[in-house]
């Protein structure tokens, strides 16, 4: 019966192609608008998330500003006290950065500058293209060795061939010559570091150069495998709150910023898709429209068919199988358009292209329901026609 | 016809005669505005199995009423109407639609062919809404209807390729195969020409001969002629 239906429903179709087109526009464009924005709104907050956590899930940054109260906690020890007071850390690294010129022969370039220690490339996940990473010893004896950003190196020497070759870095007037001895491969920007155009030096030889004193101004926290890092990051906080007051430092975790940017993310995502719903309601009002003219163009089909001894609930399911048809054949045809647009649109943006199955599923359920709902008036009208009058119908 | 008035039970039994179509004294009332239209005004009637009867009547006499009551369209203001034995008292719209399609076969003045569905289509549509008869089976009972009225070559033929006559046809073929207990014909041969009209009536005929019951509303002398027996209705009455 319901196969039935459905072959009744596919053959009034073709009766009026560009009606039912037209009619399924509405519904259409509803799914496809909802399809696109939630396809969107994951791809992005996937691509989103993803630069934000690509040094790791697992990281929390530490600011601390300098103030009276702040400068017998943030020296070089903090890290191992922090250590001993708060478990589920693996390390702390301090990181110190500045802007100073740096001159290659005949250039000078103002480039951003790090001091970090000899692990921090391995702990964010950052690897040498040329060269080497500096060494602990290069730490622990203030050489002047420097690892270039990719796109520091490039600037510096554009000719290529940085390693090996000496950079003249400036603090105020006077400059010291530091030996390249790695270049790196190309990394993301990731919150907290734009990796690419930094300068590195040993975190010890930094602290000699350009800050005078045993202050560290931040430190890069490296939560230990098995840790919750949002549970070691509120514990962190709690030990600084009670330690200097949480004025004086700003802390953040990967871990949380991803939640915080796919929160984001979702909430737009669902606001944008509500507003595609309402075109979805539009849609199903048009579907309405059509199955009322339907009703009305066929009266004498109806009736003849309650002749032949069609009952009110059998022309009830023929029309509302009319208008389910309608509206998921709309709904499928708008997937698909909605998936091929944001794909188009993911490609153009260079983001990772992810299909929202749940998005997927609800405007299909949604479509679905619209046919029932808008489908249900007119049927029920088709399903109350007296045969006798509908028979002489003309 | 007083003896009409009440069912002489003993005769039928006598005769081993049951009635298919009985009614007793079945009033129609319209209200329209605030005029009561008497379309049927106690009217008895009584058809056996195998009858070939005509309803007669000028236009508006309630000839049309009385054949929406017999194909269970519609349903008396007063008196009693047996179809085949059950009385379509008080039935519920799905209840008439299920002795519409199980006891009536209707052939109408306009053939009233479904113009999407091709002849076979349109045959096999009744067995659809008889609901326990697999695919299979309505084609093979359409086939062979068509095949009785002589279209066996016309079955994947849509209406509009069909003249009146072969129209005419499928609507038959439709009306007997669900082999009905009446063969209910509205004016059948209002829409045609002489010559074809006169070999609907043959086919009519020929239905009849092979035991079926057929009653043919018309108001056409030479039509209610060529049926067996003939009641003639004149404004909502019998005339006598």
């Amino acid at each position: 019966m319901i196969l039935q239906n459905i072959k009744l429903a596919m053959t009034s179709m073709k009766g009026g192609r560009m009606r039912t087109l037209l009619s399924l526009l509405g519904i259409i464009i509803g799914v496809a608008s909802v399809v696109t924005i939630l396809n969107l709104g994951n791809s992005a907050s996937d691509s989103i998330t993803g630069s934000i956590t690509s040094s790791g899930y697992d990281m929390l940054y530490l600011s601390a500003f300098d103030s009276a109260k702040t400068r017998d906690t943030f020296d070089e020890l903090f890290g191992t006290r922090l250590m001993s007071s708060v478990g589920g850390i693996e390390v702390v690294m301090p990181t110190a950065s500045s802007s100073a010129r740096i001159r290659n022969e005949n250039q000078i370039k103002s480039q951003s500058i790090m001091g970090v220690y000899s692990d921090y490339a391995a702990n964010n996940s950052y690897d040498v293209a040329y060269g080497s990473w500096f060494t602990v010893e290069d730490s622990i004896f203030k050489r002047q060795v420097a690892v270039l950003g990719s796109s520091a190196a490039e600037a510096l020497f554009p000719g290529g061939n940085a390693v090996g070759n000496y950079i003249t870095i400036y603090s105020g007037t006077k400059g010291k010559r530091y030996l390249v001895t790695g270049v790196m491969e190309e990394k993301d920007a990731s919150f907290g570091a734009s990796y690419n155009s930094t300068v590195y030096i040993p975190f010890n030889t930094f602290t000699q150069r350009f800050q005078h004193m045993d202050m560290v101004g931040s430190y890069v926290i490296k939560v230990k495998d098995g840790f919750d890092p949002k549970k070691v990051n509120s514990d962190v906080e709690a030990y600084l709150n009670e330690l200097v007051g949480s004025d004086n430092f700003f802390l953040l975790s990967s871990a949380s910023l991803a939640d915080m940017v796919s929160e984001v993310t979702s909430t737009l995502s669902i606001f944008l898709a509500a507003i595609g719903g309402i075109s979805l309601l539009v849609g199903g009002i048009g579907i309405m429209n059509i199955m009322l003219v339907s009703v009305a163009e066929r009266t004498r089909e109806i009736g003849i068919r309650k002749a032949l001894g069609a009952s009110p609930s059998v022309i009830k399911s023929q029309f509302l199988t009319e208008a389910i048809t309608l509206t998921s054949i709309g709904g499928i045809v708008g997937i698909l358009l909605g998936i091929g647009i944001s794909k188009l649109v993911t490609n153009m943006a260079g983001w990772e292209f992810s299909i929202s199955v749940s998005a997927c599923l609800l405007s299909v359920g949604f479509s679905t329901a619209t046919g029932i709902f808008f489908g249900l008036y007119p049927a029920a009208k088709a399903a109350k026609l007296d045969p006798i009058e509908s028979l002489n119908y003309e | 016809m007083r003896e009409m008035d009440r069912p002489d039970i003993q005769a039928m039994i006598d005769s081993r005669r049951i009635p298919i179509i009985y009614m007793h004294d079945v009033h129609r009332y319209y209200i329209v505005g605030d005029i009561v239209v008497k379309a049927l005004d106690g009217i008895s009637v009584k058809i056996y199995k195998g009858d070939f009867t005509a309803i007669m009547g000028p236009s508006g006499s309630g000839k049309s009423t009385m054949m929406n009551l017999i194909g269970c369209l519609d349903t008396p203001t007063s008196g009693g109407i047996l179809i085949d034995g059950e009385d379509t008292r008080g039935l519920d719209e799905t209840e008439l639609a299920y002795i519409r399609n199980r006891k009536i076969g209707f052939v109408f003045q306009q053939f009233n062919l479904l113009g999407k569905l091709n002849a076979l289509e349109n045959v096999m549509t009744p067995l659809i809404y008889s609901g326990d008869v697999s695919y299979r089976e309505r084609r093979e009972r359409a086939e062979n209807a068509l095949e009785r009225v002589g279209l066996s070559d016309r079955m994947r033929h849509l209406p509009n390729e069909l003249s009146g006559g072969q129209k005419q046809r499928v609507a038959i073929a439709r009306a007997i195969v669900t082999q009905p207990s009446i063969i209910l014909a509205d004016e059948p041969t209002g829409a045609l020409d002489t010559k074809t009209g006169d070999q609907i009536m043959e086919l009519f005929q020929e239905l009849n001969s092979e035991g079926n019951t057929v009653v043919v509303v018309t108001h056409n002398e030479e039509i209610g002629k060529s049926c067996s027996a003939q009641i003639r209705i004149r404004d909502g009455r019998r005339e006598v």
